[in-house]
């Protein structure tokens, strides 16, 4: 049996657990005073809104120079693929694996993957629901990782400072790709797992 | 984690005996914890709550590391960079003020904010949570604060920094002299100390200390 089918509304905030008062709007939780819903609102509009944007924002963050390479007057961009082919260059296999994963497959996996989720839940889609809550939770795991490739600009930005000598100026596929990041994580916040469940029968055998 | 079939259905429990999942919205029966038991939602997976021995005094010990520990991890060098006779360092700061400066400021406010203003804000709360469970005064301040730590949590990227750190040491460290700094070792020991410290509060019984439920939930 749902919480929602005994007429029992658990708290977003501190998960615990209310009685629906029927015919009020606006219900707040009695121990944590959070704002109490069912399911959250309008959870596939926004997280559809949210994932649309990022995938329009995906594009220029994966074309345009993350940052500029200035070293004695000439100067070298570098995208996210080119920065990853470069550390393949040098032979540093791990990272170059640890940077790919986490700028290129993490990114895109996301899109992909809440998209699958929205689809599934709206068009009641036969697939397991143990299969999509995993995707889901490796979806919210994973995504932080994702601000590697800022992190490491940053580092960069700062320490290579040395004037006409040598100096690494950030480009704006890095704000595009910054976007990305905070836009597919607020997606998988808003993405409601509990409509997972809904249209499957799965919870007879748990009473 | 069903429990035992009783007669009466689920609807007729009274409140305090049920708990559903946060993730599926399954009902249950709540089922008795010990220290150290782990409970898991039987149709999904969830992890519903741990019960750990000694949680208040534990997390207090942790976060006051934790405070001390962040201002040399953020303003210490982690790593100085010496090319033809020129110097420069790498705080976490000064890698923002870095982006900033060169007219990346959405991204250095991004920057700034997953490295080191929701770190230290999430601290922060989670101080003020446990002192007023300590000293029982402003209880409802600690649950609108533990609700706003909640909303921090997924952006504090700490770990994400350090593997940031690692990356930029292995892309730097063959085109010019490098050294790790003692920030580095701080970031470290804040990091473990943060994650410690996750594992230790376990919300479940501070949501219970907080609201008065049980007064020895956080023992």
């Amino acid at each position: 049996m749902r919480a929602i089918d005994a007429g029992l509304l658990i708290c977003h905030e501190c998960h615990q657990l209310n009685p629906q008062q029927p015919g009020s709007d606006k219900q707040f939780c009695t121990r944590c005073g959070g704002h109490l819903h069912a399911r959250r609102p309008n959870s596939l509009v926004r997280t559809w809104a949210l994932l649309l944007t990022a995938a329009v924002l995906y594009i220029p963050a994966n074309l345009l120079p993350i940052m500029t390479v200035n070293s004695l007057g000439k100067g070298q961009s570098d995208t996210i693929m080119s920065g990853v082919i470069e550390l393949v260059n040098y032979g540093m296999l791990p990272i170059a694996a640890v940077v790919f994963i986490a700028s290129i497959v993490v990114p895109t996996f996301k899109l992909v993957g809440i998209a699958l989720l929205l689809y599934s839940v709206q068009r009641h889609q036969p697939m397991s629901a143990r299969q999509r809550v995993l995707m889901y939770r490796f979806i919210e795991w994973i995504g932080r990782w994702s601000m590697l490739d800022i992190f490491v600009i940053a580092i960069l930005v700062a320490v290579v400072n040395f004037g006409s000598l040598a100096s690494i100026v950030p480009g704006y596929g890095a704000t595009a790709f910054a976007s990305v990041v905070v836009l597919t994580m607020l997606a998988a916040l808003t993405f409601d797992p509990r409509l997972i469940w809904d249209n499957t029968d799965s919870d007879d055998h748990h009473e | 984690m069903a429990g035992p079939a009783l007669s009466e259905p689920l609807s007729e429990l009274e409140l305090k005996q049920l708990i559903a999942c946060h993730e599926c919205d399954l009902l249950l029966r709540k089922p008795d914890a010990a220290a150290g038991e782990r409970v898991e939602c039987p149709r999904c997976g969830y992890e519903l709550y741990t019960h750990r021995a000694q949680v208040v005094r534990r997390s207090m010990a942790l976060v006051l590391a934790a405070l001390l520990l962040y201002v040399p991890a953020n303003f210490l060098p982690i790593m100085q960079l010496n090319l033809l006779g020129q110097a420069t360092e790498d705080t976490v700061w000064t890698g923002v003020l870095g982006l900033y400066n060169s007219g990346m400021q959405s991204v250095a406010v991004v920057v700034f904010l997953c490295s080191m203003a929701v770190p230290l804000l999430k601290l922060l709360c989670q101080f003020a949570v446990l002192l007023s469970i300590c000293l029982d005064i402003g209880r409802s301040y600690g649950l609108l604060l533990y609700r706003i730590y909640h909303h921090m949590r997924e952006w504090g990227m700490l770990e994400v920094y350090l593997m940031g750190i690692l990356v930029a040491i292995v892309k730097l460290i063959d085109l010019a002299d490098l050294s790790i700094g003692l920030g580095l070792l701080c970031f470290v020991a804040l990091l473990l100390v943060q994650v410690w410290l996750e594992v230790t509060m376990s919300p479940h019984q501070i949501w219970e200390a907080l609201s008065g439920e049980d007064a020895h939930a956080g023992d």
